[in-house]
């Protein structure tokens, strides 16, 4: 990871990003986008997804460093059995080093994820006290073991999550944390939706559709979900040439 | 199963007055369309015609507002008309939950307590559960679909999968048509073929499937488009 001065710089840096992220128009999904990518950046990883739960009790995808299909399914695949599933119910962190040899601990999605190119896996929980609302997921194509600290590092990222989520370091009424956490979830399926509609238009991949709508909403300063309504609202249009016409 | 029937079972799990259906139509018009009973019928007409409630701040915010005291200060502030008047109907605490997912925004689900105070952990849970089986039950009697109970639940889940999502906005851009209506035909696509939204979805969402704007036509394979997923 390079030496000690510069990896400790760089680590100040990406916190300072964060946090000026948290302010008034403070856009969710766009901080635990970016929040993804830093921690491929800063864990030596090859892919991070974070997932929250809903009501359902079922854990959902909010955020990932990329928007590919195949990695995309990894993560939806833990909603019934995987590394966050088990991180999410025992609100410990879960480590597979070897992905090859844990298909009878997650016949599904071992071999899915060994398929996909990955060889290790590591699920850091999100949790505010008692409460786990979710985890950050790992993914390595590395054969070598992760540095304790390193994991020490995502957890502090992991924890980094759930207070953007939730707000505030102090114990949360239950109800609010519901409601927070449905906004959430609630805001990614409108980007879903956004996603699919763009593509279409666009003729491009829903990979390339989300690229257009997060730079779209950067380059603007705007929320990405104000983007993604508009986009489906029919009253902003976004090419791939990055112009953009605003009808009636 | 309708969405009456997943309204009465609201009421019962919540131990409410009663509850009431709010539907968004075209324009932003709102429209009570059912309650529970006598009392939140009262307590719906209350909502549409002084247009101020919890119900109308839910449906505007897009998430769930939750009225632990409607004879509370915070509550009399926010609604000077209606929360006087509910609480003569004899509603204490109303959580009003909206049917919507993105931009599918069908409407709002008013929960009515006589006991003050916020619903448990569980409560608010059942609630979210029941809008989600009420906005499936909703999209699907648009499309002529008659729901069975376990795929309800099958469904209710799977709506919350992502292929779902952007397969309605891919058919939204194909048809011309709002998300609503797009995820509408897909879950009216699946039923008629007998087949799973989740694997339709996938479908569209794999380029194989399109629907045509061909009027009534129904979907149509055709080719990948020159560019790829």
């Amino acid at each position: 990871m390079g030496d000690i001065a510069a990896s400790d710089r760089y680590v100040r840096e990406v916190f300072v990003e964060l946090t000026d992220t948290l302010v008034d128009e403070f856009d969710i999904i766009d901080f635990l986008d970016r929040l993804a990518a830093r921690c491929v950046e800063l864990l030596g990883v090859s892919a991070c997804g974070l997932l929250l739960v809903d009501h359902h009790g079922t854990l959902n995808l909010i955020a990932a460093s990329s928007e590919r299909a195949r990695l995309l399914e990894l993560f939806e695949l833990q909603s019934s059995e995987g590394p966050c599933l088990d991180a999410y119910r025992t609100g410990l962190p879960i480590s597979c080093a070897e992905l090859t040899e844990a298909g009878e601990r997650w016949p599904r999605f071992a071999p899915t994820a060994y398929t996909a190119g990955f060889t290790r896996v590591d699920a850091l929980p999100m949790r505010l006290r008692d409460e786990v609302i979710g985890a950050l997921n790992l993914f390595s194509v590395a054969a070598e073991p992760v540095h304790p600290d390193v994991l020490e590092l995502g957890q502090t990222l992991a924890n980094a999550a759930t207070i953007g989520i939730l707000h505030q370091r102090a114990v949360q009424r239950r109800d609010v944390v519901t409601v927070q956490l449905q906004g959430a979830l609630n805001g990614r399926i409108l980007i879903e939706q956004a996603k699919g509609f763009l593509a279409e238009r666009q003729n491009i991949s829903v990979e390339e559709a989300f690229a257009l709508l997060r730079d779209h909403a950067r380059a603007h300063d705007g929320k990405l979900l104000d983007v993604a309504r508009a986009v489906v609202d029919g009253t902003l249009t976004i090419g791939a040439s990055g112009a953009r016409r605003r009808s009636p | 199963m309708s969405v009456r029937h997943a309204c009465v079972a609201c009421s019962r799990a919540l131990e409410a007055l009663g509850t009431g259906l709010t539907m968004l139509r075209s324009g932003g018009l709102r429209e009570p369309v059912y309650a529970t009973g006598p009392k939140s019928q009262d307590l719906e007409e209350l909502q549409f015609t002084l247009g101020e409630g919890p119900g109308v701040d839910a449906l505007e915010a897009g998430g769930p507002v939750l009225t632990a005291d409607l004879a509370g200060g915070p509550a009399e502030r926010r609604w000077p008309a209606f929360a006087p008047a509910a609480a003569q109907c004899g509603a204490e605490a109303i959580y009003a939950i909206p049917v919507a997912a993105g931009a599918v925004r069908l409407g709002v689900l008013n929960v009515y307590r006589t006991h003050k105070g916020l619903p448990s952990g569980a409560e608010l849970s059942d609630a979210l559960i029941f809008a989600d089986a009420v906005m499936v039950l909703a999209i699907d009697g648009r499309g002529g679909v008659a729901t069975g109970l376990e795929e309800l639940i099958e469904v209710s889940f799977a709506e919350r999968r992502a292929h779902v999502h952007q397969a309605a906005g891919m058919v939204a851009a194909q048809l011309q048509l709002n998300i609503t209506d797009a995820l509408a035909r897909l879950r009216a696509h699946a039923y008629l073929l007998d087949r799973r939204l989740g694997e339709v979805a996938t479908d569209v969402v794999r380029r194989r499937l399109r629907f045509g704007a061909d009027g009534d036509g129904g979907a149509a394979r055709g080719p990948p488009p020159a560019r790829g997923r």
